[in-house]
C-alpha cells in the first residue's frame, strides 16, 4: 500500500518550475530516500506535502487523505523537519517539545522518550538559542518524532551533526519502521547516506524524477549500464550528468 | 488552551517585564503632575475625574500604544527568530487560532493596564479634589470604553507583526503611525476614528459630543476588519511562499 503518492506534482515560480510532475509512490513502513544535487527540488516537495505551499498543478494522497481538504488530519500523522530546525529559541529543549505535545495532545512522558532518542537528555533545560548547531539539529528531530507518529518526513536530518551523530540518527531512522511501523521520507544530496538508510530511492534532478525504485534495482540498473554495482555513487552523477546533458541544463 | 501555550511562547522574551514597567510608569505619572501641578488642576470648574483623564490620558495613551506597538513585535519576532512559526504551521493546528490567542493576550494585559491607570486618576481625584466621589461603576464604564476603542490599534498591530518577518519593519511601521497621527489635528471626528488616533479619545470628551455608539461601533467593525485581514493573509500566504 502506498502511504504517499503524488499525481504530476508541479511547483512553479514565477517563471522556474522547482517541481515538474512528480509521481512518487512512498509505500507503508518503508525508508523512502529522496535524492538530489542542490535546488532539485527536494524540500519544495516536502513543503508541499506538508501544505506549507501549494502545488502549482497535480495532487498528492497522504494515507489516502487529500490536501487540502483534510489539512488537520493530514498533519495529525505525520512529524516532520524542514530544512533547518525550527523552534523557540527562547524556551528550553523541553518546553519547546511540551508546546508540541499539547497541541498533539500527547502523554507527558512522550517528551523524555523524544528527547532520549535523539540523546538531549542532559541539556533539557538549556534555552534553545543556546544550544549548538547539532544539538538544534536533534532538537528539531525530536519535535518529528515526538509521539511516533505514523509517517515522518525529514528533510536532511544528518546536515550540521557530527559523525557520531550522523551514525546515532542513521540508524534510528532506518529502525524506526521495525520499531513503530511508520513510512518515513528522507532527503538527502548524499547517496551513501541514503544507501545506509533506505529501503526504496527516488532521484531527482532539476524538478524530474529520474529513477523511483529499490536500492537492487538501482544496483541493477548500474550493472546494466556498465558501472560498479560497488559504487552507485558514480552511476548517480553520470545518471544526473546524462540528464543535464540531455536537457541542456 | 492555544491561549495558555501562547502565554508560555512569550516567557522569557521580557514581555511581560515590559506591560508591567510600562503600566507601571504610565500610572505614576498622573500622580508626579498633580504633586507638582495640583493647584492648576483643583481650581478648574468640573467633574474632577474628567479634569484629570483630559490632563494625563495623551501622555498615558502614549504609553500604551508603545508598549502595544512593542508587544507586537515581540510575539510575532519570537515566531520568526527561529521560525517557530514554522513548526506552528506542520502542526495540526488552525494558524488563525494562535493568532486570536496573541490578540487575547495583549487585550488581557491592556485590560489590566487600562484598569490601573482609570483607577489611579479616580485615587488622584479623591485625593486632590474635595467635591469628587467614588463611582465603581464609572470607573467600569470608563475602562471597558477606553479599552474597546484600543481593541483596533492592537489587532492592526499583531496583523502588521504578522505579515513582517523582520521585526524592525513593524516596529518601524508602528512609530511612524504614532508620529503621522500626532501632526494631524487631534479634533477632527474623522481622523479620531482611525486606529493609532481612536485610543487618546477619553468617553467625557466623546460622550459630550454624543458620539459614544458610533464610536464604538466603528472601533468594533475595525477590530473585526483586520482580524479579517489576517485570515484573508493566512490563507492567500501559501500561494505565494
Ligand atoms: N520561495 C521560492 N521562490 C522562488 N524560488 C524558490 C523558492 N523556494 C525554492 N525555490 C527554488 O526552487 C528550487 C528547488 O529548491 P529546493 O529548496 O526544493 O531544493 P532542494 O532540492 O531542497 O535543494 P537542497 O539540497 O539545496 O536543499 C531552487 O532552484 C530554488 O531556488
Ligand atoms: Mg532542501
Amino acid at each position: 500500500m502506498n502511504m504517499i503518492e503524488t499525481h504530476n506534482l508541479t511547483k512553479v515560480y514565477g517563471d522556474f518550475t522547482a517541481v515538474s510532475n512528480l509521481n512518487l509512490h512512498i509505500q507503508k513502513g518503508r525508508v523512502y530516500g529522496f535524492l538530489g544535487p542542490n535546488g532539485a527540488g527536494k524540500s519544495t516537495t516536502m513543503k508541499m506535502l506538508l501544505g506549507l505551499t501549494y502545488p502549482t498543478s497535480g495532487s498528492f494522497t497522504i494515507n489516502q487523505k487529500k490536501y487540502p481538504q483534510d489539512r488537520i488530519s493530514i498533519l495529525k500523522e505525520i512529524g516532520s523537519f524542514i530544512e533547518s530546525p525550527a523552534f523557540y529559541g527562547n524556551l528550553t529543549g523541553e518546553e519547546n517539545l511540551d508546546i508540541i505535545r499539547k497541541i498533539l495532545g500527547l502523554p507527558q512522558s512522550s517528551i523524555n522518550d523524544a528527547l532520549e532518542m535523539v540523546g538531549l537528555i542532559p541539556y533539557r533545560k538549556k534555552l534553545a538559542k543556546k544550544y549548538s548547531l547539532g544539538m538544534k539539529q536533534r532538537l528539531g528531530l525530536a519535535g518529528a518524532l515526538i509521539g511516533q507518529p505514523p509517517i515522518l518526513i525529514l528533510d536532511e536530518p544528518t546536515n550540521g551533526l557530527d559523525p557520531v551523530g550522523i551514525h546515532e540518527i542513521r540508524t534510528l531512522i532506518k529502525s524506526l519502521p521495525q520499531k513503530y511501523n511508520c513510512t518515513v521520507l528522507v532527503s538527502s544530496h548524499l547517496l551513501p547516506e541514503i544507501e545506509r538508510m533506505a529501503d526504496d530511492i527516488g532521484i531527482l534532478n532539476h524538478g524530474h524524477l529520474l529513477f523511483e525504485g529499490t536500492l537492487d534495482e538501482l544496483r541493477m540498473r548500474a550493472r546494466t549500464a556498465g558501472y560498479s554495482a560497488n559504487n552507485l555513487e558514480d552511476t548517480f552523477l553520470a545518471m544526473i550528468d546524462a540528464d543535464n546533458q540531455q536537457k541542456g541544463w | 488552551m492555544l491561549f495558555l501555550l501562547e502565554a508560555k511562547k512569550i516567557k522569557h522574551t521580557g514581555y511581560l517585564a515590559a506591560f508591567l514597567l510600562s503600566g507601571i510608569i504610565s500610572c505614576i505619572f498622573p500622580i508626579i503632575h498633580m504633586l507638582v501641578r495640583a493647584e492648576t488642576f483643583t481650581s478648574l470648574p468640573g467633574n474632577p475625574y474628567v479634569i484629570l483623564i483630559n490632563a494625563n490620558w495623551k501622555m498615558m495613551t502614549m504609553f500604551n500604544i508603545l508598549i502595544v506597538i512593542c508587544g507586537a513585535c515581540i510575539m510575532y519576532h519570537t515566531e520568526y527568530a527561529n521560525s517557530g512559526m514554522l513548526k506552528m504551521v506542520t502542526l495540526p493546528v488552525n494558524s488563525i487560532h494562535l493568532f486570536f490567542s496573541k490578540f487575547l493576550i495583549t487585550a488581557l494585559l491592556l485590560a489590566g493596564i487600562i484598569f490601573s491607570q482609570i483607577t489611579v486618576l479616580v485615587g488622584c481625584a479623591l485625593h486632590w479634589f474635595p467635591n469628587a466621589s467614588f463611582d465603581f461603576i464609572s470607573i467600569l464604564k470608563n475602562t471597558g470604553f477606553q479599552w474597546l476603542i484600543f481593541l483596533p490599534t492592537a489587532m492592526l498591530m499583531l496583523f502588521l507583526s504578522s505579515v513582517c518577518k523582520n521585526m524592525w519593519i513593524s516596529l518601524g511601521i508602528g512609530i511612524i503611525m504614532v508620529f503621522t497621527v500626532s501632526i494631524f489635528p487631534q479634533d477632527n471626528f474623522v481622523v479620531s476614528l482611525f486606529p493609532f488616533c481612536s485610543p487618546y479619545q477619553t468617553l467625557a470628551v466623546v460622550d459630550e459630543n454624543s458620539h459614544t455608539q458610533f464610536f464604538c461601533m466603528s472601533c468594533i467593525i475595525q477590530t473585526v476588519l483586520f482580524y479579517l485581514a489576517e485570515v484573508l493573509y493566512l490563507k492567500t500566504r501559501r500561494s505565494f511562499t
